[in-house]
């Protein structure tokens, strides 16, 4: 067979193309949400994690220093657990035996993946607020904001910027991670690839249009960020 | 309490390692209104300690901190609202490098003082002229020399109106030729009338400008007077033997 009757066969004919971009959408949903999950556990879990770093030892109050350490009991719990197991072991389970009555596979997904993500985002975000000095946090309290104020005005923004480059590997990460979908049998961007392979018994095609699409995806987002971070950079000069 | 005291510590303590440390040892100190308080000693002598107490950055072990006849040390005293009230200016400036020196400046102003933003730029470009900075208002912390810095700093501070300024060896981290400028502000914030506790190692300074001198060593106030009392006439061995080495 020739190289274009092999392109027809894997990609146009019974319009097997659909596979790719049906797959590409549901990736590209379980990525994106999953990213927002991420972001949105992470920050909390970095904020109780180093909240409690930098207070245990200051806060005047036994609640307060109670409360503190609950929190952080909960968040280190999540950490390893999330951390200690593998992300397509996590999806199992949470299609298999924690959502076993949900049939929204795109749902179940997102929810695994940013689970997952956030007690990676978790350990990103609270090293950039390590990484900030403590003076920033002393000028900003002896101005008389509070403690959310400082972190909120402060610490966070520089924070972010530290830590953008590892935020963005790590949603990068997120997306190619999510070809495990298919494990239970979501038709992600990866399976799509698989199944016309299944149909055509042609390897080759189908793997690395797989390939070729996650790549571009990459390098776009990889543009993206390094425009963020150019002009994040602006107060350096 | 005498009505011209605006800061009060009684047996002022703060331990480390559980006692071994004394960084303060019964600190009882007076600073009055209008006065300019300097705070001298060798290092590790506890005076950063001891002006970091007077705004609770530490927490002191022991003891009492009365200002403006409220206990801050009372937990159930909420520290910030008497921080607005106490400016204070580092050794290493702690200027926001994010924000443009505009916004360092109407910061904390619009969050707690609730000033409009034309408010706040008002102020803050006045002061800027009276350091004779209004032209780096738009500017980047780090496109500032050291002493621009400083003084950008000192005028953060005074953005919140404060009624007393803390400094935390303000020229320490300055380039000799850049000592001069920030001096001459807090001189010239000496003269407007600011109450002020310096902590500094320029003598000369301690002398023009201070009206009280306190020497510390060993987290204690061994001797204190008015700058000619300490530099020409000093009682203790201690402060002796500090400003030979000094002078």
């Amino acid at each position: 067979m020739s190289f274009k009757e092999r392109f027809f066969l894997n990609f146009i004919k019974d319009e097997r193309w659909h596979y790719l971009t049906d797959g590409l959408w549901v990736t590209l949903q379980v990525t994106f949400f999953a990213v927002l999950i991420g972001i949105a556990i992470g920050v909390i879990v970095a904020a109780i994690r180093s909240t409690h770093d930098k207070l245990i030892d200051k806060t005047r109050s036994p609640f307060a220093k109670l409360i503190l350490k609950f929190f952080n009991t909960i968040a280190n719990v999540y950490l390893t657990v999330i951390r200690g197991t593998p992300v397509t072991v996590q999806l199992m389970i949470a299609y298999y035996v924690i959502f076993v009555t949900s049939n929204n596979k795109v749902l179940v997904a997102v929810l695994a993946f940013g689970i997952n993500s956030g007690a990676y985002v978790a350990e990103i975000v609270r090293s950039g607020i390590m990484s900030i000095d403590e003076g920033q946090t002393e000028a900003g309290r002896t101005l008389g904001l509070n403690y959310v104020q400082t972190m909120f005005y402060i610490v966070l923004p520089q924070a972010f910027k530290n830590v953008l480059p590892a935020l963005a590997n790590e949603f990068i990460v997120l997306l190619k991670e999510t070809s495990v979908s298919g494990y239970v049998a979501l038709q992600d961007l990866t399976r799509g690839g698989d199944i016309i392979r299944g149909r055509t018994y042609d390897a080759f095609f189908p793997l690395l249009a797989v390939a070729a699409i996650y790549l571009v995806m990459v390098i776009g987002f990889t543009k993206i960020v390094s425009l963020i971070e150019r002009r994040l950079r602006k107060s350096e000069r | 309490m005498n009505a011209d005291v605006i800061i009060k510590t009684e047996n002022l303590c703060k331990f480390y390692r559980g006692g071994d440390i004394k960084a303060l040892n019964n600190v009882n100190a007076e600073i009055k209104k209008g006065e300019v308080v300097v705070v001298i000693g060798p290092s590790g002598s506890g005076k950063s300690t001891f002006l970091r107490s007077l705004n609770l950055l530490e927490i002191p072990s022991a003891g009492k901190i009365l200002f403006d006849g409220v206990d801050i040390t009372d937990k159930k005293v909420n520290i910030n609202v008497h921080r607005q009230k106490m400016g204070m200016v580092f050794q290493q400036f702690n200027l926001f490098p994010h924000m443009t020196i505009l916004k360092n400046l109407t910061l904390a102003p619009m969050k707690l003082l609730k000033k409009t933003k034309a408010e706040a730029e008002e102020q803050a470009m006045k002061l800027l002229d009276r350091v004779g900075l209004k032209d780096r208002a738009d500017a980047y912390p780090s496109q500032l020399s050291g002493g621009q810095k400083q003084r950008v700093a000192i005028v953060r501070a005074l953005c919140m109106n404060p009624d007393v300024m803390l400094f935390d060896e303000p020229t320490s981290a300055l380039d000799p030729e850049m000592v001069g400028e920030v001096l001459d502000v807090m001189k010239s914030l000496a003269d407007a009338g600011m109450t002020m506790v310096v902590v500094t190692h320029e003598m000369n300074f301690a002398k023009e400008v201070g009206t009280r001198v306190i020497f510390m060593d060993d987290g204690m106030i061994v001797e204190e007077g008015t700058p000619s009392d300490i530099f020409d006439n000093p009682q203790n061995e201690r402060t002796k033997t500090f400003l030979e080495k000094v002078l």
